[in-house]
């Protein structure tokens, strides 16, 4: 893992010191709230519905068991004893009040971590793939890259003040778990023909109220050439962005508008003029980020295997769990372990001060110190012995964190919607909940195989709703909560924004009409190894508007 | 474009300070009377003939509102004395990008000059991005300025003006002081 050296101290340092001055004005009445926003807004201090909400920066998505212990005791502490984790990979407190924000800020510094940049039109956290240094499947490790970004981004003299955010995630494998071609830029490495390190690049790729599948501006750029050619896009995106439409102001819509050709164009005759300049990146330097992202040296653990076999014909719940939360390590003697923060019936995302502490615990006994948070609202502990699985699910079990459901049915993300978000126009947590229990039987479950729901609240797509297999948008429409259905989009390598279905549900028809369509695709699926999304891009929408909405809907 | 405001109610800042400013802000020349130093909109500066826009016995600059391209200034850079980037709106960002292109990638030698709405907390920024003095007419910012306060990192995650490299550190990290 990344850790701080006297300069990141410094930095942060100064920064919080500059906050508590910023908060004392204006608990003093020195500063209105008016002028206090852009500031604590700098610092990931937002004003929701009912309190100020804080955002943690959890540079894409690494955590150590020490930096989850501190995120527990603050929950217990300054909050209400949760805190919930975000779809960027960020985990938020809802109740801190103002006064302590800066106490907050000073132990998150004590333990390298901050709020920074996780609000504004700047250069946000930096995302990853959850599995990366883990995945059997990786080329190379993307957080060495995104901790460059992470650096190079913080407090960008030129780039603080972009028409609107920025979002930027890395991939290290060809399998995209980071959703890359939903955000601002996307970066895949990968190896050209010579074996040389470099990255795939797209660029305008986004949700919200104009979705759309980001373009790939290069096929291949060196990694030294990383923040050259970052810098680049940003600056071509920082002048002709729009600012006219805070609606159209992300660079999506630069891209969308200006043509791919020409934004091609632009940013590489921009890349021309810099790329020998100081931010071309001299290898000892990758190297030395690079370090610190080393593997861990895990031990032969051999007997894991027979072990294991052993244990799953002994209790078929943990065999399940196996088959489900557990992904191919690096190391066949190791698993990736998923952590499912989606217990049937609960809040997505949600995990108590004494659930992270377990999770510390049990990272720091069996997971190499090291806990990961996906854009999925789960976590992920990297490095588990094959041998050790049996012991990491009693443990998890005794707090409800062995849910044996990740990537099916019940493994929603939902954005905090309308019980929390002063931008919602409908509550997206109730309505997780209630889909989740109408499908809880572990059975039907693994029946219906791979589904991601994904729901948010408002047209802003926290939610992700746009790439849900399923995907629910709350609206209100006349004072009443109403429920828009797309279908199909994918937010991995073969990435399609969902078509919506037609007219929307309300609060009580919702969770019917979803299973509406699942029953359908049960139906109508070849067999079952044909995944609903599979069954989707072979037949398209006409099945299920027919089930939802009758024959005679879809004549049309 | 932007009105002489009361000058009074500004100040002209640069690294070493608050200084006077010779220059009078008009929308034309006729304007501007006999003011020895002029600071012109853009689609002004463009429509005079070259011998007055480059008049070696009265300087004149040029201001770009952000909406304005740099493009048309680049051919004659090594003539024009003082190029003003103006912010309506501490939150429209462009004029930093601009500041940049204009000092590092053209060479601009005169006088960048950041005009608007400048919030202290920007103040870093715009010098980093190359701008060598601020119009302020925010009452904070002025006595922030003026007590010399100017709410700066300790260290920079990126190469600027006004900052230096450290021998063994990242290829990108820099530390302030000119």
């Amino acid at each position: 893992m990344y850790r701080y050296d006297e300069f990141d101290h410094a930095f942060v340092s100064a920064r919080v010191e500059q906050f508590k001055d910023q908060v004392e004005r204006r608990l003093a009445g020195e500063l209105t709230e008016e002028q206090f926003r852009p500031l604590r807004l700098m610092n990931g201090v937002y004003l929701q519905l009912h309190a100020y909400m804080l955002r943690v920066a959890i540079p894409y998505g690494t955590l150590s068991s020490r930096q989850m212990r501190k995120l527990a005791h603050i929950a217990r502490h300054y909050d209400r004893g949760y805190g919930h984790f975000t779809t960027r990979q960020n985990l938020q407190y809802n109740w801190p009040a103002l006064a302590d924000m800066p106490k907050v800020l000073d132990e998150l510094a004590s333990v390298e971590m901050h709020a920074l940049q996780t609000s504004g039109n700047c250069i946000r956290n930096v995302t990853a793939d959850h599995f990366a240094g883990a995945a059997a499947d990786e080329v190379a490790d993307p957080r060495p890259y995104a901790e460059i970004l992470r650096q190079w981004s913080s407090m960008h003299p030129e780039f603080s003040y972009l028409p609107r955010k920025f979002k930027i995630a890395v991939t290290g494998a060809e399998r995209d778990r980071a959703a890359i071609q939903v955000h601002d830029i996307g970066l895949q490495l990968k190896k050209n023909e010579a074996g040389e390190l470099g990255f795939a690049v797209y660029v305008g790729g986004g949700q919200g109220r104009t979705p759309m599948v980001a373009k790939k501006v290069r096929d291949f750029l060196p990694v030294e050439d990383l923040l050259t050619y970052t810098t680049a896009i940003v600056r071509v995106y920082n002048l002709n962005g729009r600012r006219d439409n805070k609606y159209k102001a992300r660079i999506k819509i630069l891209v969308h508008e200006t043509g791919t050709e020409e934004i091609i164009r632009q940013i590489e005759a921009e890349w021309e003029a810099i790329r020998d300049t100081d931010l071309k990146m001299p290898q000892r330097d990758i190297d030395a980020i690079d370090e610190y992202f080393r593997a861990p040296n895990l031990a032969q653990r051999p007997e894991g295997w027979s072990k294991l076999a052993s244990e799953r014909k002994a209790d078929p719940a943990f065999a399940r769990w196996v088959d489900q939360n557990v992904t191919p390590h690096k190391n066949p003697d190791y698993g990736v372990v998923t952590i499912s923060l989606k217990p049937i019936g609960g809040i997505p995302g949600d995990a108590t001060d004494a659930q992270m502490d377990l999770v510390a615990e049990i990272a720091e006994k069996f997971s190499q110190d090291e806990i990961r948070v996906s854009h999925e609202q789960n976590l992920v502990l990297p490095h588990v012995a094959i041998a050790d699985l049996r012991i990491v699910y009693d443990l998890l079990l005794t707090d409800g964190l062995a849910t044996a459901n990740a990537g099916l049915i019940t493994d929603i993300i939902a954005c905090p919607g309308l019980d929390y978000c002063a931008l919602a126009n409908a509550r997206s947590i109730p309505v997780a909940q209630r889909i989740s229990e109408r499908f809880g039987s572990p059975e039907r479950q693994s029946d219906i195989g791979e589904l991601k729901i994904k729901i948010s609240g408002c047209i802003n797509a926290c939610g992700h709703h746009h790439v849900g297999h399923i995907g629910i948008l709350g609206v209100e429409k006349k004072g009443e909560e109403l429920y828009q259905i797309s279908l199909g989009g994918s937010g991995d390598e073969i990435c399609t924004i969902g078509d919506i279905t037609g007219r929307g549900f309300s609060s009580e028809e919702i969770v019917d009409a979803v299973e509406t369509i699942v029953d359908r695709y049960l139906e109508i699926r070849a067999d079952k190894e044909e995944s609903f999304l599979a069954t989707y891009r072979r037949l398209g929408a006409a099945p299920f508007k027919n089930a939802l909405y009758g024959e005679t809907a879809n004549a049309a | 474009m932007t009105e002489t405001t009361e000058q009074a109610k500004e100040g002209l800042w640069g690294r070493e300070g608050f200084r006077e400013d010779p220059y009078v802000t008009a929308e034309s020349l006729e304007d501007a009377g006999d003011a020895a130093a002029v600071i012109l909109p853009l689609a002004a500066w463009l429509a005079l003939p070259e011998d007055v826009r480059f008049d070696t016995n009265r300087k004149i600059g040029v201001s770009i509102a952000p909406g304005e391209k740099i493009d048309p200034l680049l051919p004659s850079l090594d003539r024009i004395p003082l190029i003003a980037l103006q912010f309506p709106a501490f939150n429209d960002g462009r004029s930093y990008s601009k500041a940049e292109l204009l000092k590092s990638q053209h060479n601009f030698k005169g006088e960048l000059r950041a005009v608007g709405d400048v919030l202290i907390d920007q103040v870093a920024y715009m010098l980093r991005t190359g701008f060598d003095t601020l119009k302020v007419a925010h009452a904070v910012t002025l006595s922030r300025l003026a007590a010399h306060n100017l709410h700066d990192a300790p260290v920079y995650y990126q190469p600027g003006r006004g900052s230096h490299t450290v021998p063994g550190a990242y290829s990108w990290r820099r530390i302030p002081g000119a």
